[in-house]
């Protein structure tokens, strides 16, 4: 994964445990880096499983799962984008099936996809497609340290203080002696 | 009179008009559906046609909705579980599996090898009723109007069959964390060793009365060819995927339960159309049979619910996982989030039939409305799966 | 009043009442049949054994509300189900059930028969179109590209036989047949029986040829629209339709009234019943053919092949005058 992502500009890198969490890399992305992230992995024949948000503190945590028709391993994408304006490049255009996808997560989260070639509801009606019945109220929301594991780091922006609130000390570019295991 | 690209008051609504806005002149504008007499469900799709001919389609869903990934939030793991009998009632087992699957898998729980065995034989008996009705359905979709009923007799029995030990003919909320609700007793396993051979014996008259037929392979062979990049495009998995050659199959690409132990084969075809997708199907019921045979033979004895099971109102644990199961359509996936609360944090479910439905636009262009009901029929949709 | 005017009159009346009558026994021979190739017993609720289920059936259609879409056109829209309807009574005229007994005296019987039942066609048209339905306009549009097609077919099978027989007149032609088997026409040209019956399944719209009511596809087809009686009168013709065919197949192949030991009428009406029990086999066991094989199929196989079958008989024919008369 990380030889795969090799140049683009990354926020965090780690290596999941796959018995618990189903997945066995995770990456946070900024927005920009989505689409170019996402053609690699067209590149190399994975296919989108799914696009999942989910809403914290911090802002709405937008997960692309991806799998591989031949080689085994989940690797996941991650973007988090403000509760405020949350907006993200679509990637419609890599992968056909993510166009339904961002609908969906549009119809409950209210992210917005630009670029998504029918960015019609999906699921819930026209007539009250601004109900967003994902979101959370604010109280009940749980910060994403609290949810999601923080894995094996082998990369992490120092602005990126999501995970680890206390960053290491110095961003370790890939291939670094946390070697990922599958 | 007929509303086609031409007309200035449009009265169609938002769909339609959405549609409309990049039609070609003089086309016609038609809705198959939501209320069809193709037995897929509640499903629209717009096609604009010129002619006989498909030039664009459009699946408009929502007509199903409930909106499960909320009910997820508002209630405890264990209280979701007949959630997940409803959201695909061709193979519930599958997604009753998928759940409790992922929260195990979260929680670190193992099952009891018993209920492995039990959950394996109910989700392929599950699997076999699932691929009849779909068969039984694609027939009176292309007018032969008697398969269905032979069909329906075989599945009649398996949902006897299934009745003993689940409590339900159809949405079966069977699974618990840690096992499965009750063991399979005597007359049931009684029973299930009796239609192994029975099936047995249909399968070979369905193959010559029906698969064989001319008409039949007229009107299903070289439709809806689907390249094995486009299932990847989409992300479209289960026959689908296999009858475009793609040797994919989540019990042996992430193996589950106790699956390894258990010698199938995964049927592909390399025909790509809406034939190879036809015998795959037909093939994983004879495969089903096998895995079924084998699962009585291994079965061992003991618990069928873990010692300590969750109680309803056990919490998840924090973290979060994703877990995939083969299902009759494809790979079902649940994906969970919790930060330890009363409630699951976040629920999503991965619908096979989802992704397989999102690539029809693009496999339909061109085709004929005949031809676009074939495709339709052969991805083997059930819409609760597709709109949650 | 002329003899002939007052036969034709008591024919008419005679054939308006068996068409009803036929309607009837039609409803449960094929719901029958549905059921047991279904493994299911059919309707046996009403009345013995289900007899009593097609006069609940009309009933049913008879107290229906008869309703008209908004935006159809109400003459063509109510004219359709009539139009399908009457021109079948025509039809019955011209059939010799036995040895003299038939209603018309024509020697163009033939051409009668298959000039009019060309009018069902229009019928279907004006349905699908006054519906002011898309579903019923395919339908429409389909079916008469069907009818069309297949009348060509029909028409040079049915020439054929015509040849062999040297006339027009269905009481000659089936004079010209004897008692047994091997000396009906069905020996002497059984490829135009072939053609003569996938022929007669596409111009009635049955099944594997019954895409203008192709359920799964468009609803309804042509009558979407229609419910109660209007349908019922689509339902009647349709029947009627399969009778009228089936019976010129008697009379042109399997020898008409001809038979041992019985009487022609009951000869008659056995062959006709056997023919028609046919017809519902097939609907009941073949899935249904695409738009453009049913075409296809006309046009590339039937249509060569009965061209040809005509050319040979006419050689034949022709090859034998002259054998003969040296």
């Amino acid at each position: 994964m990380d030889a795969l992502l090799k140049g683009l500009p990354l926020l965090y890198l780690s290596a999941c445990d796959a018995a618990k969490t189903g997945k066995n890399w995770q990456v946070f992305l900024p927005a920009a880096s989505l689409v170019p992230a996402a053609k690699r992995l067209r590149a190399a024949d994975y296919f989108l499983e799914d696009i999942c948000a989910l809403d914290c503190e911090e802002g709405y945590v937008v997960t692309y799962h991806f799998a591989h028709f031949e080689k085994p391993g989940r690797p996941s994408l991650r973007v988090v984008v403000p509760h405020d304006a949350p907006s993200l490049p679509s990637i419609a255009s890599v992968f056909g099936g993510a166009e339904w996808h961002e609908r969906e997560t549009r119809d409950f989260h209210g992210v917005i996809f630009e670029g998504n070639p029918n960015f019609v509801p999906l699921l819930i009606d026209p007539d009250m497609a601004d109900c967003f019945p994902l979101r959370k109220d604010p109280k009940s929301r749980s910060k994403t340290r609290d949810i999601l594991e923080a894995g094996d780091v082998v990369f992490c922006d120092p602005s990126f203080t999501l995970m680890t609130p206390d960053a290491p000390a110095a961003g370790q570019e890939s291939g670094g002696e946390k070697a990922a295991t599958a | 009179m007929t509303r086609n690209a031409n007309m200035e008051h449009l009265a169609g609504d938002f769909y339609t008009n959405n549609f409309a806005k990049t039609a070609k002149e003089g086309s016609l504008i038609l809705n198959l559906g939501p209320q069809h007499p193709s037995t897929h469900g509640v499903l629209r799709v717009i096609v604009e046609m010129d002619g006989e001919y498909v030039m664009r389609a459009e699946p408009v869903l929502g007509y199903l909705h409930r909106m499960h990934e909320k009910m997820a939030e508002v209630k405890t793991a264990a209280q979701f579980i007949p959630n997940m009998g409803r959201v695909d009632y061709g193979h519930a087992l599958a997604w009753n599996w998928a759940f409790v699957g992922a929260a195990e898998k979260l929680a670190g729980i193992e099952v009891p090898e018993r209920a492995e065995y039990v959950r394996t034989i109910t989700c392929e008996c599950n699997r076999i009723a699932s691929h009849l009705l779909w068969w039984g359905a694609y027939l009176l979709d292309l007018g032969a109007f008697t398969p269905i009923m032979y069909a329906f007799d075989d599945r009649e029995k398996l949902l006897d069959i299934l009745q003993v030990p689940t409590g339900s003919r159809l949405t079966y909320s069977y699974f618990r964390i840690g096992g499965v609700a009750q063991d399979l007793n005597e007359d049931c396993l009684g029973r299930i060793r009796k239609f192994i051979p029975w099936m047995r014996s249909r399968l070979p008259m369905y193959k010559d009365l029906v698969s064989d037929n001319i008409i039949l392979r007229k009107r299903i062979e070289g439709v809806g060819v689907i390249e094995p990049d486009l299932c990847r495009s989409f992300g479209a998995t289960g026959p689908v995927a296999r009858g475009s050659g793609i040797n994919y199959d989540v019990r042996r690409a992430e193996p589950y339960s106790i699956y390894p132990k258990i010698d199938f084969e995964v049927p592909t075809s390399e025909l790509m159309d809406a034939r190879g997708r036809y015998d795959v199907r037909m093939i994983e019921i004879e495969q089903s049979l096998r895995i079924i045979e084998q699962c009585l033979e291994l079965m061992p004895e003991g618990d069928v619910l873990v010692k300590g099971a969750p109680k309803p109102s056990w919490k998840v644990p924090k973290g979060e996982t994703y877990f995939a199961v083969e299902g009759g359509r494809g790979k079902i996936g649940v994906y969970l989030a919790s930060d330890g609360g009363k409630n699951l944090y976040r629920t999503k479910l991965r619908a096979p039939g989802y992704c397989n439905l999102s690539l029809f636009a693009e496999v339909s262009r061109g085709t004929i409305l005949a031809d676009a009901v074939a495709i339709l029929g052969s991805l083997d949709l059930i819409i609760p799966e597709i709109d949650r | 009043m002329p003899a002939e005017f007052i036969r034709i009159l008591i024919g008419l009346v005679a054939v308006a009442a068996s068409v009803g009558l036929i309607g009837l026994v039609m409803v449960w021979v094929e719901r029958k049949v549905a059921g047991h190739v279904q493994r299911r017993p059919g309707p046996y609720e009403v009345g013995p054994n289900g007899l009593l289920q097609p006069l609940a059936d009309a009933l049913k259609l008879v107290g229906k509300q008869l309703f008209m879409p908004d935006g159809a056109d109400p003459i063509l829209f109510w004219l359709a189900p009539v139009l399908s309807f009457l021109p079948v009574l025509l039809l019955f005229l011209p059939l010799p059930l036995g040895d003299g007994l038939f209603t018309m005296d024509v020697n163009l019987g033939l051409l009668l028969i298959l000039a009019f039942s060309g009018l069902s066609v229009l019928s279907l048209l004006l349905g699908g179109w006054a519906s002011n339905n898309k579903y019923g306009l395919l339908g429409a549009a389909r079916a008469v590209a069907q009818s069309v097609a297949y009348e060509i077919p029909l028409l040079l099978s049915v020439l054929a036989v015509a040849f062999v027989s040297g006339s027009l007149d269905l009481a000659t032609m089936v004079k010209e047949q004897g008692t047994w088997p091997w000396n009906w026409n069905i020996m002497t040209q059984p490829l135009a029986f072939l053609i003569y019956i996938v022929s007669a399944l596409g111009e009635t719209n049955r099944a594997p040829f019954d895409l203008p009511e192709a359920e799964s596809e468009l609803t309804a087809g042509f009558h979407t629209e229609y419910s109660g009686m209007g349908f019922g009168l689509f339902f009647l013709a349709e029947y009627a339709n399969m009778v009228v065919v089936c019976s010129v197949a008697t009379v042109l192949f399997l020898g008409g009234w001809h038979g041992p030991v019985l009487p022609g009428p009951v000869w008659f009406v056995l062959k006709v019943s056997l023919l028609m029990l046919l017809l519902v086999f097939f609907r009941w066991t073949y899935p249904r053919v695409r738009f453009d094989q049913l075409l296809n199929i006309n046009w590339k196989w039937l249509l060569p092949l009965s061209v040809a079958n005509l050319l040979f008989t006419a050689f034949f024919v022709k090859l034998a005058q002259y054998t003969i008369v040296r």
